[in-house]
């Protein structure tokens, strides 16, 4: 069970995003862990709330947590960044943070909502066109989006698709596609099949 | 109304089917076909290897948490779960319907929350016996998202609704206006943000607008969106939630000129009573960025209360004065309506609005939502007027809002 702490309930937001993240921080429950950084993924959806998050170093929370092991933090965590990346203040923060290599890793999670997040933040953290971050358009990354553009799962299909026509040239492309059987397809796709029955 | 919730209680329909097969050619048999109205064939939607249509994981309800610490539990039983701009969508998943050939009466209670372009039933989804699966497709994302959250574990009909957001049938570009209008609204509230921090100092009435801004929030306490694990001391929240009201005044106006109106008229389809659904019909696309500053906090919950009373289905008690309210409310857009075209001269108060150049222009980028926003400066005019009457309008009044002295018991 979580722990209670002591919070006045009326210190308002940013006290108690405050209490989400030293309950995040103290905690050792996992399952206070995911509560809490679903909570604060969600609140990472209303721009009201994006100066606290700053404040609070939500940004670098979320960053740090795509590291976990645990699969369902790893979820909550990038669909929080996702969910904050297409402002300009918390974009900027990711790249300097070095979020792109973490973002990336999480393109090769089994979780089907961890993988979409990933290239929609991808998306987001990129300016379409040229002029966007290298990274963003590295040949692996642009192989990986063309594999998921041949994925079975639409929602994955769609983003790649968008992915490889807004923020890719064509030369990228046609790069990723020629180098397609020589690429490492060490980037599983995400498992997709309906629940299982008991 | 909202039933009592336990994730317990609800029935893990799909978990009892069968192994799901691939939906081609294969139906369902469902002893409810023959009480069915013609629907329109699945196929009109985005099949393109028979996927969408299938469950997916974000269409199981997920158990409600209950180990949540006292300070961040929420006013209603959730989930643990997070919204991203992915999993929601214009497309809304509907299960649970008791299959008593209701569709029609679906359809209008979710029309309330917005204008809808498609629906059909889903045969083929799996489905618990005697109960449906429909698939609504609403014009805007938002009104997806409000019809969700106020829909979601509502009672229909004997049923117990489970409404899902269904991202699989969008098409590519559909994902893709999605996603940029999510970047363009978090833009706009940002940069809005940053103007009434800066412009503080200016207009007072700018000031009371932003402060009446965060009155309208809290006095609606259920508009905390379904993303936002709140807890009491919820401030302001989403701009999102300031469009409803926007939304159910205007549901009352007929269609007014503009592109968008196209666009809705010719998308509400679907071989049904084209006028009945026009009348629900969001006329303009929501823009954060309206900025409630000529808003009471009367008027959004008057224009609540009479979203509810355009739907006969749902069977609230209104009282007497709030119905008579109502219908001077009407009569009165109605007859701005009609001299829309022309300023408004009801009055011999000074005009708010565009033409006035002393204050801040609230331009929205939009010459429906402007229209719409001038719409309701006026009808507060009236209401702010309402005070120094002339006798004339004071007798109006008397039959229509009759001032009784209320019996006391």
């Amino acid at each position: 069970m979580a722990q209670k702490p002591k919070v006045d309930p009326h210190v308002g937001r940013l006290g108690y995003l405050q209490a989400l993240v030293n309950e995040f921080q103290e905690t050792e429950s996992q399952d206070a862990k995911e509560q809490v950084l679903a909570n604060l993924a969600n609140f990472a959806y209303d721009p009201g709330n994006y100066e606290y998050l700053r404040q609070l170093q939500v940004l670098d929370l979320f960053l740090d947590s795509l590291s976990e092991e645990n699969e369902t933090l790893v979820k909550f965590a990038v669909g929080g960044l996702c969910n904050l990346s297409p402002d300009k203040a918390n974009k900027e923060h990711i790249l300097q943070a070095g979020g792109i290599p973490l973002i990336t890793n999480c393109l090769s999670s089994p979780n089907e909502e961890t993988v979409l997040s990933a290239v929609t933040t991808l998306m987001y953290l990129s300016s379409p066109g040229t002029g966007s971050h290298p990274e963003l358009t590295s040949l692996p990354l642009v192989q990986c989006m063309l594999r998921f553009s041949l994925s079975a799962n639409i929602r994955l299909r769609n983003l790649a698709q968008i992915f490889l026509e807004d923020f890719c040239s064509p030369s990228q492309v046609a790069e990723a596609r020629s180098q397609q059987a020589h690429s490492a397809l060490g980037i599983p796709l995400p498992k997709t099949e309906a629940p299982q029955q008991p | 109304m909202e039933s009592s919730l336990s994730g317990d209680d609800c029935p893990a329909n799909l978990s009892t089917l069968g192994p799901f097969c691939s939906l081609i050619g294969h139906r369902v048999a469902h002893p409810a076909d023959v009480v069915l109205a013609p629907r329109t064939a699945a196929d009109k939607m985005a099949f393109s290897d028979g996927k969408p249509g299938c469950i997916f994981d974000h269409h199981v309800q997920t158990a409600v948490c209950d180990s949540r610490a006292k300070y961040r539990e929420s006013r209603r039983p959730r989930a643990v779960k997070v919204y991203t701009i992915n999993l929601e969508s214009q497309y809304l998943l509907i299960q649970g319907v008791p299959a008593v050939g209701a569709m029609k009466e679906l359809v209008e209670r979710f029309a309330l929350y917005g204008a809808i372009e498609q629906y059909n039933a889903l045969d083929e989804y799996p489905a618990e016996d005697f109960t449906e699966v429909y698939l609504i497709k609403f014009v805007k994302l938002q009104s997806a998202r409000i019809a969700k959250k106020k829909m979601d574990e509502q009672s229909f009909f004997g049923g117990l609704l489970h409404v899902c957001y269904a991202p699989e049938f969008e098409t590519v570009e559909e994902t893709r206006e999605k996603l940029e209008e999510r970047k363009a609204y978090i833009a706009r509230a940002t940069k809005s943000k940053d103007y009434y921090l800066t412009k503080k100092k200016l207009v007072p009435e700018q000031k009371g607008t932003k402060d009446s801004r965060q009155d309208f929030h809290s006095h609606i306490p259920g508009f905390s969106t379904a993303a936002l694990n709140t807890s009491e001391n919820s401030s302001p929240c989403l701009p999102y939630s300031c469009e409803l009201p926007l939304c159910y005044f205007t549901s009352q106006t007929t269609c007014l000129p503009g592109d968008h109106v196209d666009r809705a008229s010719n998308s509400c389809s679907g071989g049904r009573n084209h006028g009945e659904l026009s009348k629900h019909c969001n006329l303009s696309a929501f823009s954060p960025e309206l900025h409630v500053s000529t808003y009471k906090n009367a008027l959004p919950c008057s224009s609540m209360q009479e979203a509810v009373t355009t739907s006969e289905s749902v069977g609230r008690f209104m009282p007497r004065t709030t119905q008579l309210q109502e219908r001077k409310r009407r009569r009165d857009c109605d007859r701005e309506l009609g001299t829309f075209s022309e300023t408004n001269t009801s009055s011999n108060e000074v005009v708010i609005g565009p033409k006035l150049p002393g204050l801040p222009p609230v331009d929205l980028q939009d010459d429906s939502l402007n229209t719409t926003a001038n719409l309701i400066r006026g009808k507060l005019k009236e209401v702010i007027s309402s005070v120094p009457k002339t006798p004339e309008d004071k007798l109006e009044d008397m039959y229509t809002h009759p001032r009784k002295q209320r019996r006391r018991i």
